[in-house]
């Protein structure tokens, strides 16, 4: 069985690429789409997909940043949760700020997790080695809801 | 209710009998003094108003014939001067009402520019949060992806350059952590409360001692110290003050620590250790941002723990100040405005 894809909203090319790094070097091979603003990742997720052939490009995980270019984070994150067919979908906030209202905001609609980025390559590998870890193999994922 | 006193309302009808037998200057005098006592004392102008009728009676009883030839005008003034002094403190008032009301404005303005200049500093607390440290993974990350995937090709001193790199990477991300906190600190408003000092000081200490569980450190809280003040800024205080007396006893063969209250009735709170301490001729630098009184290399810092704890101080009213010596440890003492205290 194909692993599902992991869907990456970032809009900076560094962390993107510190992040695939990151995901590589822990050993998670699920193919990653990588957005570069919120209003991509609408499209991608609340695009048409009418073809159940097509439930692979449904992600298992979506990694959201918050400052993003056209739609914020957190406004992307609201019109995951309004969708019947994404409002499961697990969601984790990836990104610099650790400002309390930017945790709040999240968790209140509806993040799954909250992570902040840290500065230190080393601290952000094994960040994302748990993140890998708990919601692409622990974390029992939401069956997919398509129409 | 008030009216004038037998005393005065006699003085009133005999000057006022005089100032219409002759209208003499003294009468007039005497007419604005009763006044002036009249407001000092608490009564009203229809108190003199009640007063003077009665004046104008008795005159008129006294002499029937008067009645005809008491000169209105003269009463009027006599009455008038007896009511300036009233008439000069609503003067008084209204321009003092005008002053208010004016300075209410500037008030207003001032808050308003306070205002507007707090969400700046919000909004720009907001971007560097998100911004800042973004360019800083980058260069962290991909220095330590040379090190990882072109080792090989580096020799030492390049291998030892990239450390340095992202030592400094690393160091500006804490230095821009610590300046948003300070400037959290700032923000935040302030929510007073009964705060279990000794508890928090305990709870502090044993974060310390599981961030290094190899350290020994002997560590005394006075028991029953209680503060009213914002718990989550205290907090904060006690992380930064019990955290540098940690570190600076880092080097000490028996490190200690002591949290309490000094005794008397202005009691202040203090953190003791007997770690690297400081010359008491650079004291005033302690609590200014970025300041530091030891290099980097001694010990590791940002030089903005005890701004905060002086901005939270400051906050609440208190005062902070401390005492040092080098090699011998030092003292942080500090109120909240609400005095310290021992249940």
């Amino acid at each position: 069985m194909s692993k599902r894809v992991i869907l990456l909203v970032e809009d900076n090319p560094s962390d993107e690429a510190l992040t695939l790094r990151a995901f590589a070097k822990n050993n998670i091979r699920n193919d990653v789409v990588v957005v570069r603003d919120g209003a991509e990742a609408l499209d991608y997720l609340l695009g048409c997909r009418n073809d159940p052939a097509d439930l692979r490009a449904m992600p298992q995980l979506v990694l959201l940043d918050l400052n993003l270019p056209k739609v914020d984070g957190l406004e992307v994150l609201r019109r995951i949760r309004a969708d019947e067919r994404t409002r499961l979908l697990p969601v984790v906030i990836l990104t610099s700020s650790g400002e309390e209202r930017d945790i709040v905001e999240g968790y209140g609609l509806g993040a799954n997790s909250f992570v902040r980025k840290p500065v230190d390559f080393v601290q952000f590998t094994e960040a994302v080695r748990q993140l890998g870890l708990y919601w692409l193999i622990v974390n029992e994922p939401p069956p997919v809801i398509w129409h | 209710m008030s009216a004038l006193s037998r005393e005065m309302q006699r003085r009133y009808s005999e000057a006022f009998a005089s100032y219409l037998a002759g209208a003499d200057e003294v009468a007039l005098h005497q007419a604005y003094e009763l006044g002036r006592k009249a407001l000092a004392d608490g009564l009203g102008v229809l108190d003199i108003a009640v007063t003077h009728h009665n004046a104008l009676d008795a005159v008129i009883e006294g002499e029937p014939a008067m009645a005809r030839s008491v000169e209105i005008a003269k009463a009027a003034e006599f009455l008038a001067e007896t009511l300036s002094p009233f008439e000069m403190s609503l003067r008084g008032y209204r321009d003092t009402n005008d002053q208010l009301i004016a300075m209410n404005e500037t008030l207003g303005q001032a808050r308003a520019a306070a205002e507007a200049a707090n969400r700046e500093l919000e909004a720009f607390s907001y971007s560097v949060a998100h911004d800042l440290r973004a360019p800083l993974r980058g260069v962290d990350g991909f220095s330590q992806a040379l090190l990882e995937d072109y080792a090989d090709r580096l020799d030492d001193e390049g291998r030892g350059y990239l450390k340095h790199v992202r030592e400094s990477a690393q160091r500006m991300g804490r230095l821009i952590d610590d300046l948003l906190a300070l400037s959290r600190v700032t923000r935040s408003q302030l929510d007073r409360a009964q705060v279990d000092l000794s508890g928090l000081a305990q709870n502090v200490a044993a974060q310390l001692q599981k961030a290094q569980p190899g350290r020994q450190v002997e560590i005394v809280i006075a028991a029953g110290m209680f503060a009213d003040g914002d718990a989550r800024l205290l907090r904060i205080a006690l992380e930064n003050l019990l955290g540098n007396a940690w570190k600076f006893t880092g080097k000490r063969a028996e490190p200690r620590i002591e949290v309490g209250v000094t005794s008397g009735d202005d009691g202040a709170f203090f953190v003791r250790d007997n770690g690297a301490g400081f010359d008491m001729a650079y004291a005033s630098k302690l609590f200014g941002a970025f300041q530091r009184l030891h290099s980097t290399d001694e010990f590791e810092g940002t030089g903005i723990g005890l701004a905060t704890v002086q901005r939270i101080v400051n906050r609440h009213g208190g005062r902070i100040w401390a005492i040092g010596e080098v090699d011998r440890g030092a003292t942080f003492y500090f109120t909240l405005g609400g005095g310290a205290r021992r249940a």
